[in-house]
């Protein structure tokens, strides 16, 4: 197997911006991609492009969006396809395009992911993001994604003694986060105090516990690890890739309390990159639902399952703290432009290890390893990815 | 695009919806529901004989979704009732099926509360009501 770096990224703010459509996103994202790598990059060498979106644009383009995509930016014969997996369509593009550098086949693969969620109301929103649950059982039950994480954390709250506090305190910190990332959606800090009293959502959610929808693209540049430093003098080595599913239906899991995706994912890379969790220096995790960086936290063997906030506690994940996570923002903050989101991941990553996450105070320092984790609705499906700065 | 479920399909699944039909695996004993074309306990077995559930568990999990949250398609409902709940149940015979509930208990739902299978309206979409189980205090 051929190992694998990354040697340029990009991406939109992520927000909500009525004069761009997924073909402005995109090709902003992807501009941004080409001027980040040092030493330039003839485009026409890119062998093939993996690009993870869930719904296209809204709905507008279910098929063949890749090729209009490549097509808008100057590479209308690449190989390209769309990848979906709901919310891990861009951890399953980026998963994708490594496997087709490791393989040998391709030197230079894009990997994207662009989601346009900004055009439709809240009402027809809520429409077709339900549609990455199981639709059968979970949506005809009347829940929502809100809803279905809901009750795994009211089933941690169950066995383990989790309080609201410890999920207010994930979104607290998050938006703290986020305050410094240029890029992010919401750069305003809140209180817990607000965070515990936000509109209820699905009990014992609030507002403060979800998500944004946003629009958003993020583009990440691979290679074969052989050539590139042909390209530049800091890339960042792929280290490991893992993915995994689960049953849809959360009713069909054992446990409510542990993605056993996320799990399986994070097994297989941390083996490949031959670390494991003590090695990671910082990580952006999916807290879709504040729950999910709860959840992560254990998955991700950061800590035993049920102890995960004390973690939050001790402040351990504080961009201070010993393990900083989503110092980005995370999903919470930064946003979640739903395919787009795990190629977003890889950009706050690249930037932090070639030490170029420039604003006051956001630069992680003397990182050496770092983790990203991207999930598929309520863990249908789950990508982990560990990198190593290449300067060094 | 959606997460709409058309009258035929809703049709094809009426055993599960109106009668709380399993499947009991003729490798290992267990009880599939909803139906699974391999046991989703022992991954081996493919044939398996029908049985009546009990329609009894217990909570497993619950949320309340909020009026402002529900999908579309449960608005209505949501609007009429301000938010409703719904649960995770662990049945009688094994299997966990989520479904709303409906008469909570005032002082509010606990984990490990009976419950009991109850024939209700899930909601109307073109024209036709979807009949279906929700589950109530036992």
């Amino acid at each position: 197997m051929e190992s694998v770096a990354i040697i340029g990224a990009g991406q939109t703010k992520y927000g909500d911006f009525p004069g761009l459509g997924v073909k402005e996103l995109f090709a902003e994202a992807y501009l941004e991609m080409l001027q980040s790598v040092d030493r330039g990059l003839e485009q026409q060498r890119i062998g093939a492009a993996y690009i993870g979106s869930l719904s296209a644009g809204s709905g507008f383009q279910l098929g063949q969006l890749a090729p209009l995509l490549m097509g808008h930016v100057g590479l209308p014969h690449v190989n390209a396809a769309r990848i979906e997996n709901a919310c891990a369509s861009g951890g399953y593009a980026l998963y994708s395009a490594a496997c087709a550098v490791a393989s040998g086949k391709f030197d230079l693969v894009l990997a994207a992911g662009v989601e346009k969620m900004r055009d439709v109301s809240s009402s027809k929103g809520r429409y077709w993001l339900g549609v990455s649950g199981d639709t059968e059982y979970e949506r005809l039950a009347g829940s929502t994604f809100a809803g279905i994480y809901a009750l795994m954390a009211a089933r941690y709250m169950h066995e383990y003694g989790l309080k609201r506090e410890h999920l207010s305190m994930v979104a607290v910190k998050n938006h703290r986060h986020a305050v410094s990332n240029p890029k992010a959606q919401f750069r305003k800090e809140i209180t817990i105090e607000q965070a515990l009293k936000g509109v209820p959502v699905a009990h014992p959610f609030n507002v403060w516990d979800c998500s944004p929808t946003t629009d958003g693209a993020a583009v990440v540049l691979l290679c074969n690890a052989k050539i590139a430093k042909e390209f530049t003098d800091k890339p960042v080595y792929l280290k490991g890739f893992g993915a995994a599913s689960d049953y849809l239906a959360i009713h069909d899991r054992d446990s409510m309390t542990r993605l056993l995706a996320t799990r399986k994912a994070a097994d297989e890379a941390y083996k490949q990159a031959g670390v494991g969790p003590k090695d990671i220096d910082f990580a952006e995790v999916h807290d879709c639902f504040t729950i999910a960086e709860i959840l992560a936290y254990g998955d991700l063997g950061f800590a035993e399952e049920g102890r995960a906030q004390y973690l939050l506690e001790e402040g351990f994940t504080q961009l201070d703290g010993k393990l900083p996570v989503n110092a980005s923002g995370g999903l919470k903050a930064k946003g979640h432009p739903i395919g787009a989101t795990g190629c977003g991941m890889a950009c706050e990553v690249f930037k932090q290890l070639r030490d170029e996450a420039k604003e006051p105070s956001r630069q992680i320092k003397n990182a050496r390893y770092a983790l990203s984790h991207n999930v598929g609705g309520s863990g249908g499906t789950a990508a982990v990815f560990i990198y190593q700065r290449g300067d060094a | 695009m959606g997460a709409h479920i058309s009258i035929p399909m809703y049709q094809r699944a009426v055993p599960q919806r109106y009668r709380l039909v399993g499947q009991r695996c003729g490798a290992c004993g267990k009880i599939n529901f909803p139906p699974k074309a391999v046991c989703k306990y022992c991954y081996q077995g493919t044939s398996f004989e029908d049985v009546q559930l009990s329609g009894r568990g217990t909570v497993y999990s619950y949320t309340v979704i909020a009026g402002g949250g529900a999908p579309p398609e449960f608005a209505a409902e949501a609007r009429c009732k301000g938010s409703y709940p719904v649960i995770i149940v662990e049945l009688a015979e094994g299997p966990r099926v989520i479904a709303q509930m409906v008469n909570p208990p005032e002082e509010g739902i606990a984990i490990g509360m009976p419950v009991k299978a109850v024939f209700r309206k899930i909601y109307e979409e073109e024209g036709v009501i979807r009949y279906g189980f929700k589950f109530s205090p036992a």
